[in-house]
């Protein structure tokens, strides 16, 4: 196994242990933090493919914003921390039973699908392609994502404001 | 006809326009005081973009912006319906107490921006498209679900819908990651050439399908992807629940054929489809839309909120829509989208008396409708009668010549099973909306319960929908041929 092979691992691992971290922990500010794991993580993932304006954003944006985000949203919440979870253990044989052979299943069918691969990884900068396409073929999703944005934008305002002004 | 960015704006009117009048919508907010203007102004906007996508009908199918979204007569077909919807509903919270009581400038666009999800939904012709117009979709609805202030039921429906919501497109795009990874390409065409030709895992394959129709099936509301509905439906204004059972339906349905057809089958000698071997999923849709109908019918048997139980009539509706599906030639396409309109005039019809009730009571429970046609509301206890009767199936009204239709293609192909399910369902229906019909005909009325009138907004759309729905029971030619 050579260097670069090891470290995805190592980077795959801290991405799935934290989000395993998110999912299963009892603090909710626990959970909080080890969100920034997962999200370091996707941004190691996306060096390694080779998209590394997209790893850049990565950074900025979850790491920096929106975890910074839910942060401030977790620990500004007035007795966060003593919500009573009430579904917390329902039938937990069943489930892990049933996740068990969805994930044999989905992890023997992985390994048996021919999967469409790219030729080679080219480690070159890709700002000036990604400009490129969003101002050619992807422009109509590039809009649509901005409309997206602006009706959450909206919507959000709205759902948050308080009362009627007349 | 495969068209760059700017050539397309030509044959791009009807989502100019509506996209146009959003923007003026936000801005005129600012400034109008009377918001029943910016209503009007909506109102106005839809039936502008109604006319241009009829200028678009018939020409020759072609893509547009790189291959991003198709142009042809199934997605303009859609376009209509949705407009249609926004626009009826557009009409129906012009008269809904409920709506004059909240930021109607807002309200507005974000109902407009749903219809526009709506038609990038029916006309997406690559995977990045359809994510993008599903979550387009997905984030207004949340949003128009919890639009009334200070009501826990409105904020805990638009909750819960979130999180389904977010779990379903989740898993949806996960799927859609399987199928990139398997073919390469995200655009539908080519990966219908991927996969007729190359050695695909049939397996892998299945397991991607199954990813996808979870957010595909959410918004066509079939099990057991529908646990959301019945409390959304409850929560929401009850324009936007009219909005959502039907729009929210039309247009899953829409991006479902729009995946499945092209790209994963093909059309065959006969106007019958092919599609890839050990991926047979019209067999796995037969026995969704049984479940799907049944579990419908029975669980509206025992519901006291009136829209609850249109909510859970939804989900036996969209089983019904699914039928066509399962049939595959063309035939049951016609069927159902035959089936699509009717539903869409027989639905909002039976909201908008809702609507007209809870204006004057403020009430929604089925014990709220006791003679209601002898409380000064004898106009919608009567449509009330021949929408949920037409939602039943009954002569001689839309709703049965839309089943009738469905019924037909589904025994011409000889899936039997299928039509005797269908059948045993609507005599279920039947139950449950004949006693709505009793509660308002034949219990007396308390003499605590308000009188119920009408405007004449509210009457003048009464009026259009309870006629179509008979017309169209009667003379329904013309529909048909223009489904054609």
């Amino acid at each position: 196994m050579d260097i670069a092979t090891a470290l995805f691992y190592l980077v795959a691992i801290i991405t799935v242990g934290s989000a395993a971290v998110v999912a299963f922990s009892r603090n909710i500010i626990y959970s909080a933090f080890s969100l920034m794991g997962t999200f370091a993580g996707v941004a190691g993932i996306y060096v390694f493919l080779g998209a590394d304006f997209v790893a850049a954003v990565q950074l900025l944006i979850y790491v920096g914003g929106i975890l910074v985000l839910i942060l401030f949203a977790v620990m500004l919440t007035h007795r966060i921390t003593d919500v009573e979870i009430t579904n917390r253990a329902a039938g937990r044989i069943p489930a892990l039973l049933a996740i068990g052979i969805f994930i044999f299943l989905l992890v023997q069918t992985i390994r048996e699908t021919s999967w469409a691969k790219a030729k080679e990884i080219l480690y070159a900068p890709t700002t000036a392609r990604i400009g490129d396409l969003f101002l050619e073929n992807y422009l109509l999703p590039f809009e649509l994502a901005s409309l997206v944005l602006l009706a959450a934008l909206i919507g959000a305002v709205v759902l948050s404001r308080k009362e009627l002004r007349e | 006809m495969d068209l760059g960015n700017l050539e397309s704006l030509k044959f791009f009117y009807p989502e100019i326009v509506l996209s146009g009048t959003i923007l003026l919508l936000i801005l005129f907010d600012l400034f109008i005081r009377n918001k029943r203007w910016l209503g009007l102004m909506a109102f106005l906007g839809c039936i502008l973009s109604l006319v241009t996508t009829f200028q678009l009908y018939g020409m020759s199918p072609g893509w547009l912006f790189h291959h991003m979204i198709i142009l042809d007569n199934f997605s303009l077909f859609f376009k209509v319906v949705s407009l249609l919807a926004a626009l009826l509903v557009v009409w129906m919270s012009l008269g809904c107490r409920e709506i004059r009581e909240i930021h109607q400038g807002e309200y507005y666009t974000i109902l407009l921006t749903s219809a526009l999800g709506m038609f990038f939904m029916a006309s997406s012709s690559n995977l990045l498209m359809a994510y993008l117009s599903l979550e387009l979709v997905s984030i207004t609805s949340y949003i128009l679900t919890g639009f009334l202030p200070h009501n826990r039921r409105s904020t805990e429906a638009a909750l819960k819908y979130l999180i389904y919501g977010g779990v379903a497109s989740g898993t949806m795009i996960y799927g859609m990651s399987w199928i990139f990874g398997m073919t390469g390409s995200l655009d539908y065409a080519r990966i219908s050439e991927a996969l007729f030709q190359g050695q695909t895992n049939h397996l892998a394959l299945f397991m991607a399908f199954i990813f996808i129709l979870a957010g595909f099936g959410y918004k066509i509301v079939f099990v057991p992807f529908h646990m959301w509905s019945p409390d959304v439906y409850q929560g929401a204004p009850t324009p936007i629940t009219a909005f959502l059972s039907v729009g929210s339906n039309a247009a899953g349905t829409a991006i479902l054929m729009r995946f499945f057809f092209p790209a994963v089958s093909r059309l065959g000698e006969g106007g019958d489809w092919l599609f890839i071997s050990g991926v047979e999923w019209p067999h796995f849709l037969l026995m969704v839309s049984m479940v799907t109908m049944t579990l419908g019918n029975l669980c509206a048997l025992n519901q006291q909120n009136l829209k609850r139980l249109l909510a859970y009539s939804g989900i036996a509706h969209a089983g019904y829509i699914l039928m066509g599906l399962v049939v595959l030639n063309n035939d049951g396409l016609k069927a159902m989208l035959f089936y699509i309109v009717v539903y869409l005039i027989m639905n909002l019809g039976a909201f908008l008396v809702v609507v007209i009730v809870a204006n004057e009571t403020g009430k929604e429970e089925i014990g709220d409708y006791r003679g209601l046609a002898w409380r000064g509301a004898a106009i919608p206890a009567v449509c009330m009668a021949i929408f949920l009767f037409s939602l039943t199936g009954l002569p001689p009204l839309a709703g049965f010549v839309g089943k009738f239709f469905l019924f037909a293609a589904v025994i011409k192909q000889g899936f039997y099973l299928l039509a005797v399910v269908g059948i045993i369902n609507s005599v279920i229906s039947l139950y449950y909306y004949a006693g709505v019909v009793k509660t308002m005909f034949l219990d007396f009325p308390e003499p605590t319960d308000p009188q119920v009138t009408m405007t004449a907004n509210t009457s003048a759309l009464l009026g259009v929908l309870s006629t179509l729905t008979v017309l169209f029971g009667i003379y329904w030619g013309p529909l048909v041929h223009s489904l054609h």
